[in-house]
C-alpha cells in the first residue's frame, strides 16, 4: 500500500458532459518527487485540485496514509499547495504570508515565527520577512509561496506549474532548488507540469496524462526510452517513429524493404531518438538532407530516407556535423538496441 | 524623458481643465456663498444683510438666551446632529451586513448573470425616492401588507406598529441606500482574486477565517467607499424620517429646511449646513487616513 | 410660458404701433398658482371681453415677492396670500385700484371687505380662502366631538389615533389659540407654555405629517387629523361620516388675493379681469374647480351640491368670528417658534 492512493478516480464538472478524469489510479510513495505531465486540458490540474480538496471527484477514492481524505475539507488536510499564480496575500508582509497557515492552526506566535524563519531560510529568502509581496520579483514570490506551504510541514506538497511564469534561467535554477528542498524536507511532492524537460530533470517518477487518462507511469528513463505509446513517444522529447513490418524471415523492415536489425512478428511502430542516429559512411539507412538547423552545441538534420515516404530527424554534435550541407546524400548508422517497438 | 512627461502632464491638465473649472464654479461657488451667508446678519423677512458680518449663527448652534437673558448651553441642535449621525451609522452597519454577502454572491456568479443581478439591484434607483418611501408606508402601516402577512402566518395577532418609529426609518434608509453599499463592494470583489481564498483554505483557514483574513482585507477599499457613500446621504436624509418616522424627531436635513422655510433664518440654516459639511469632511478624511495607513503598511521597508 | 409671453408681447407691440395710446392692447398677463383657475373660465373671459390671456406659474409667496422685487414686469394680475400683502404694499410693489369701486365690488362678502392686511380693499380683491382645522371620522368616535382644540391636544380615548400637520406654523398656532396666547408672541414664558402643551400632546400623536393626510384618514390609520380644509373636503367626499371642526378657540384662515403689480402694462384689462372674477357665477365655477371657498356673496346658488353641503368648504356663517387670519410674525417671534419646534422634536 502506497502513501497516497488514488483509486479509479473519475470526474466531470457539474453541468458538463466532458469527462475530465477517467478511471485514474495512482500510487505515490512517501518522500517521492512525483510529476503529473501532460498537455493542457489533460486533467492534471483537476487531479491536483482533487488532492488539495478543491474538487470532489464524481467517482473514486483517494487515501493518504490509509485515510480516506475526500470527505476532509481542504483546510483540514495535511496537504499544501504552491499555486501557479503563487496566490500570495497582497496585504500581508512576507513573514505574515509564511506564518498564515500556522496562525490559522492556532500555533503560538513565537513558534510561528521560528517556523517561518526556517522556511524562509530553506528557500534562501531570509531578510525579506518584512517586505510586501509586491516588492518582490517573480522568482522571489515563487519562493515565498513555497516557504508558505512548507511552513505548515505538509505530508504532501502539491505544486501547480510553479515554474511556468519564470524565465528560462531562473526556471533551471529553481528546478535544482526544488529538488534540493524536497530532499532536505523529505516531503512527498506532486508536481504538475506540461514541460517534459522539467519533468525528466526533477522527477523520481512521472505520470503522463492524456485526455483524462493515464498514458504511462514510470521513472524518467522508462518514459523517455521505452514509451508505451506514440503519444508518449512524441510528447516526451523528439522522436522518429517508423512504420515497419516483418518480412518472411521475421525481420522488421521499412516499407522500402530495408531491414532495421530487429525481429518482430507483426507490423509495428519503431521509435528511435534523433541523438541515437549518426551520420556514418557504413550506415544502415541512406537518404538526403532536406533541412538543417544549427543550435550551438548540436545541429539537427532532417533526412528523407531513400525509397520511402519516411523522413527522420537526427541530432549530431556540431563538430560531427561540420561539412554536411543541404542536399547531401548521407548514410545513417545506429545501435539496434536503441530501437524501441512502441506497443501496438 | 522628463520634458515628454511634463508635456503629457500639461496636456492632461489642459484636458481636465473644463471639468475642474465646472466643479470649482458649480460646487465651490455655492459652497462659498453658503459659508458667506452663515457669517452675515439675517434680514428680518428672510434673506441676509450682505456685509454685516457676525458669528451669531454659530453661537446659536450651541448657546441660547434663557428667560433671564443669560447665555446658556443649548444641546438641542447637538442632539439632533448626534441622532442623525447615529442613524446614519446604524444604516451603514445594516447595509454592510446585508450588502456584503449580496455583493459577494453577485461577484461569484457567471458574468452574464452578474450583469442581470446588478441590473435588478439598481432597478429601484429608477423610481423616485419619494415613491419608494410611500411604498414602504403602505407595507409597514398598521394593517398594511406586512401586518396582514404576519397575522396570516399567525406570527402575531396585533398590528406590529412598525410605521412611524425609528425602526421604520432604519428599514427605509437601509433599503434606500443598500445599492450604494453593494455596488462599490461588488466592484472590489470583481477585481478580487478568489484564488487567494483557495490559498487560504489550503493553508488551513476555515471559511470564517478566510473571510476575515483574506476577503475583507482584499475588498477593504470597496467597503470603506460603500460605508462613506451610505453615511453621507444618511446624515442628510430628509424624506425618509418625515414619511416613515412620522417626523416626531428632527434630523439635520429637516432642521435645516425649517430655517429656510418657517423660521426664515438663512444664516443659521447656512451655519447648520456648514457644520454638516464639516462632519462629512471628517468622515472623508477618516477614510483617506485609513487608506494611507494601509498603503504605508504595504510599502514599509522597501 | 415665459417665452410665449414675451413673443406675444412683441407681436402685440408691432401690431399696435401707431394705434391710439389711450387704448390698451387686448391682453392681460397672469402670474398664478398652478391649477388654481379652470381653463374654461379663462376661455369664456376672452370670448366675452376680447382680451387674450397668458399665464405664468409660481409656487410660493416668497418666489412671487422675489420676482416682483427683482422688477420682473410684464404681469398684470398676481395672487399673493394675505400675510405677505402688507410687505408687498410697503415695498410699493402693488398699485391701488379700490376693489369695492369695481362694478362687482359690492359682491365682496362682509367678512372679507376690510381685512387687516389691506384695510378697505384698496390694493387687493379676494380670491379663494381656507382654514386649517381638524377632521375626524365620526364612525371611529361614536359621538360627535366638541368644537374645541381640546380634542386634539388632550385626545383621551383617541390617543395614538391622532395626526398633526408636520408644519411648524400650523401646530404652533393651534396651540396658541387653545391657550389663548398671541400666535406671534415674543415672550419666552408664553413660548414655554406652548412647548409644555405640545410636549404633553406628542406621545398621543401617531405622527406629524403634511402629505398623505386624506389617505391616512380613509385608511383608518388615524381617526383625527389636523388638516387643511380642502383636504378635509376630499375626505368627506369619500367618507360621509367625516366631520370638520372649527374650534371655538380660533382657527387659522388663509386667504389669497388678486392684485395688480406696480408697473403693470395692462392695468385696465387687469381690473376687467378682477371684476370678472368677482361675479358670483364666475367665482363659483372656480370654487367648484379648486374645492376652496370664495369670498363673494351670492355665489352659493352656483356651487355644486357637494361643495355647498360640506361645511368644511362652505363655512356656516356662525363660525365667521372664529376665523383668525394668517399673520406675518416678527423675526423674534419666528425664532421663538422655531426654537420651540426644534425642542419639541429634539
Amino acid at each position: 500500500m502506497g502513501f497516497l492512493e488514488v483509486e479509479a478516480v473519475s470526474h466531470q464538472y457539474a453541468g458538463t458532459d466532458a469527462q475530465v478524469l477517467n478511471e485514474v489510479s495512482l500510487t505515490i510513495q512517501e518522500n517521492e518527487f512525483f510529476t503529473l505531465l501532460g498537455p493542457s486540458g489533460c486533467g492534471k490540474t483537476t487531479m491536483l485540485r482533487i488532492l488539495a480538496g478543491f474538487e470532489v471527484p464524481s467517482r473514486g477514492r483517494v487515501t493518504l496514509d490509509g485515510q480516506d481524505i475526500l470527505r476532509i475539507p481542504p483546510w483540514r488536510r495535511p496537504v499544501n499547495t504552491v499555486f501557479q499564480s503563487y496566490a500570495l496575500f497582497p496585504h500581508l508582509t512576507i513573514l505574515r504570508n509564511v506564518t498564515f497557515g500556522l496562525k490559522m492552526r492556532g500555533v503560538a506566535k513565537a513558534d510561528r515565527h521560528g517556523a517561518a524563519r526556517r522556511a524562509l531560510d530553506l528557500v534562501r529568502l531570509d531578510g525579506f520577512a518584512d517586505r510586501m509581496p509586491s516588492d518582490l520579483s517573480g522568482g522571489q514570490q515563487q519562493r515565498v509561496a513555497l516557504a508558505r506551504a512548507l511552513a505548515c510541514q505538509p505530508r504532501l506538497l502539491l505544486l501547480d506549474e510553479p515554474l511556468s511564469a519564470l524565465d528560462y534561467k531562473l526556471r533551471k535554477e529553481m528546478q535544482g532548488e526544488l529538488k534540493r528542498i524536497q530532499r532536505e524536507t523529505g516531503t512527498s511532492f506532486v508536481f504538475v507540469t506540461h514541460d517534459q524537460e522539467e519533468a525528466l530533470a526533477m522527477s523520481d517518477r512521472i505520470a503522463v496524462m492524456r485526455q483524462g487518462t493515464l498514458e504511462q507511469v514510470g521513472n524518467p528513463s522508462d518514459i523517455y526510452d521505452r514509451p508505451s505509446s506514440d503519444f508518449v513517444a512524441e510528447f516526451i522529447g523528439d522522436s522518429n517513429l517508423l512504420n515497419a513490418a516483418p518480412d518472411s524471415q521475421g525481420r522488421l523492415c521499412l516499407p522500402g524493404g530495408r531491414a532495421l536489425g530487429i525481429r518482430g512478428d507483426a507490423p509495428a511502430r519503431v521509435m528511435i531518438r534523433p541523438e541515437a542516429l549518426r551520420i556514418a559512411p557504413d550506415g544502415n539507412l541512406s537518404g538526403q538532407v532536406t533541412d538543417l538547423v544549427y543550435s550551438g552545441a548540436a545541429t539537427r538534420f532532417l533526412v528523407a530516407l531513400d525509397g520511402g515516404e519516411e523522413t527522420v530527424q537526427i541530432q549530431q554534435t556540431s563538430t560531427e556535423a561540420a561539412g554536411i550541407s543541404m542536399g547531401d546524400k548521407v548514410c545513417l548508422a545506429y545501435d539496434p538496441q536503441q530501437l524501441w517497438v512502441v506497443a501496438p | 524623458m522628463s520634458t515628454a512627461a511634463s508635456v503629457a502632464g500639461r496636456r492632461r491638465a489642459g484636458l481636465a481643465a473644463p471639468a475642474i473649472l465646472c466643479i470649482a464654479f458649480f460646487m465651490g461657488g455655492p459652497m462659498c456663498i453658503m459659508v458667506f451667508v452663515s457669517l452675515v446678519e439675517r434680514a428680518p423677512d428672510g434673506g441676509v444683510i450682505w456685509g454685516n458680518f457676525t458669528t451669531d449663527a454659530y453661537k446659536q448652534f450651541l448657546f441660547e438666551e434663557n428667560l433671564l437673558g443669560e447665555t446658556t448651553l443649548n444641546a438641542d441642535y447637538l442632539r439632533i446632529y448626534l441622532r442623525s449621525a447615529l442613524l446614519a451609522g446604524f444604516t451603514v452597519l445594516a447595509t454592510l451586513i446585508v450588502g456584503f454577502p449580496t455583493a459577494m454572491y453577485i461577484a461569484m456568479q457567471h458574468p452574464r448573470r452578474r450583469a442581470l443581478l446588478i441590473f435588478f439591484l439598481s432597478l429601484p434607483f429608477w423610481v423616485n425616492l419619494l415613491v419608494r418611501n410611500y411604498a414602504w408606508l403602505l407595507l409597514l402601516r398598521a394593517n398594511g401588507l406586512l401586518d396582514q402577512a404576519a397575522m396570516a402566518l399567525r406570527l402575531t395577532s396585533e398590528p406590529l406598529n412598525i410605521l412611524y418609529s425609528n425602526t421604520a426609518i432604519a428599514i427605509g434608509l437601509t433599503y434606500s441606500f443598500l445599492p450604494l453599499m453593494v455596488l462599490p463592494i461588488y466592484a472590489a470583489m470583481e477585481k478580487f482574486d478568489f484564488s487567494l481564498v483557495e490559498a487560504a483554505f489550503d493553508l488551513g483557514a476555515s471559511r470564517w477565517q478566510a473571510l476575515m483574513h483574506v476577503i475583507v482585507p482584499g475588498v477593504k477599499g470597496g467597503i470603506v467607499a460603500g460605508c462613506l457613500l451610505v453615511f453621507i446621504p444618511g446624515l442628510g436624509s430628509y424624506v425618509t424620517p418625515v414619511l416613515l418616522g412620522g417626523s416626531k424627531s428632527l434630523m439635520i436635513g429637516n432642521l435645516i429646511e425649517t430655517q429656510f422655510a418657517a423660521a426664515r433664518n438663512w444664516p443659521f440654516g447656512a451655519a447648520l449646513a456648514f457644520v454638516l459639511l464639516m462632519m462629512v469632511m471628517a468622515a472623508a478624511l477618516l477614510r483617506a487616513a485609513l487608506l494611507r495607513k494601509s498603503r504605508r503598511a504595504k510599502s514599509s521597508n522597501p | 410660458m415665459k417665452l410665449r409671453t414675451i413673443a406675444s408681447a412683441a407681436l402685440a407691440a408691432l401690431l399696435g404701433a401707431g394705434a391710439a395710446l389711450a387704448e390698451e392692447e387686448k391682453q392681460v398677463n397672469l402670474f398664478f398658482w398652478p391649477s388654481y383657475i379652470p381653463d374654461e373660465l379663462l376661455e369664456r373671459f376672452t370670448k366675452e371681453t376680447g382680451i387674450a390671456i397668458t399665464m405664468d406659474i409660481y409656487d410660493t409667496n416668497e418666489a412671487l415677492l422675489a420676482k416682483l422685487q427683482a422688477g420682473a414686469a410684464g404681469y398684470d394680475v398676481v395672487i399673493p396670500s394675505g400675510y405677505i400683502v402688507p410687505t408687498m404694499i410697503q415695498a410699493g410693489l402693488l398699485q391701488k385700484f379700490d376693489a369695492p369701486s369695481l362694478p362687482n365690488g359690492g359682491n365682496i362678502a362682509p367678512g372679507f371687505a376690510d381685512p387687516e392686511f389691506d384695510p378697505g380693499r384698496q390694493y387687493t380683491a379676494p380670491y379663494m380662502w381656507g382654514t386649517t382645522g381638524l377632521v375626524y371620522d365620526s364612525a371611529g368616535t361614536d359621538v360627535e366631538l366638541p368644537e374645541s382644540w381640546s380634542v386634539f391636544f388632550e385626545p383621551g380615548p383617541l390617543s395614538g389615533k391622532v395626526a398633526a400637520l408636520d408644519d411648524e406654523v400650523e401646530v404652533f398656532n393651534a396651540a396658541a389659540y387653545y391657550l389663548g396666547i398671541d400666535k406671534c408672541t415674543e415672550d419666552p414664558r408664553e413660548g414655554q407654555q406652548i412647548l409644555d402643551l405640545l410636549s404633553a400632546q406628542k406621545p398621543h400623536l401617531l405622527l406629524y405629517g403634511s402629505s398623505g393626510t386624506i389617505d391616512r384618514v380613509l385608511a383608518g390609520e388615524v381617526t383625527m387629523h389636523h388638516i387643511w380644509n380642502g383636504a378635509a373636503h376630499r375626505v368627506r367626499k369619500a367618507r360621509d361620516t367625516a366631520r370638520y371642526i372649527y374650534p371655538k378657540e380660533g382657527i387659522t384662515q388663509w386667504a389669497d388675493n388678486l392684485a395688480i403689480p406696480t408697473g403693470a402694462e395692462h392695468p385696465e384689462n387687469a381690473k376687467i379681469f378682477i371684476d370678472f372674477l368677482m361675479k358670483p357665477e364666475n367665482v363659483a365655477e372656480i370654487t367648484n374647480f379648486t374645492g376652496y371657498m370664495n369670498a363673494i356673496s351670492g355665489s352659493e346658488p352656483y356651487l355644486t351640491p357637494e361643495i355647498a353641503a360640506d361645511p368644511a368648504v362652505n363655512m356656516p356663517a356662525e363660525y365667521a368670528d372664529r376665523l383668525r387670519p394668517g399673520r406675518e410674525c416678527s423675526p423674534a417671534a419666528r425664532d421663538l417658534r422655531n426654537r420651540i419646534w426644534t425642542r419639541l422634536k429634539k
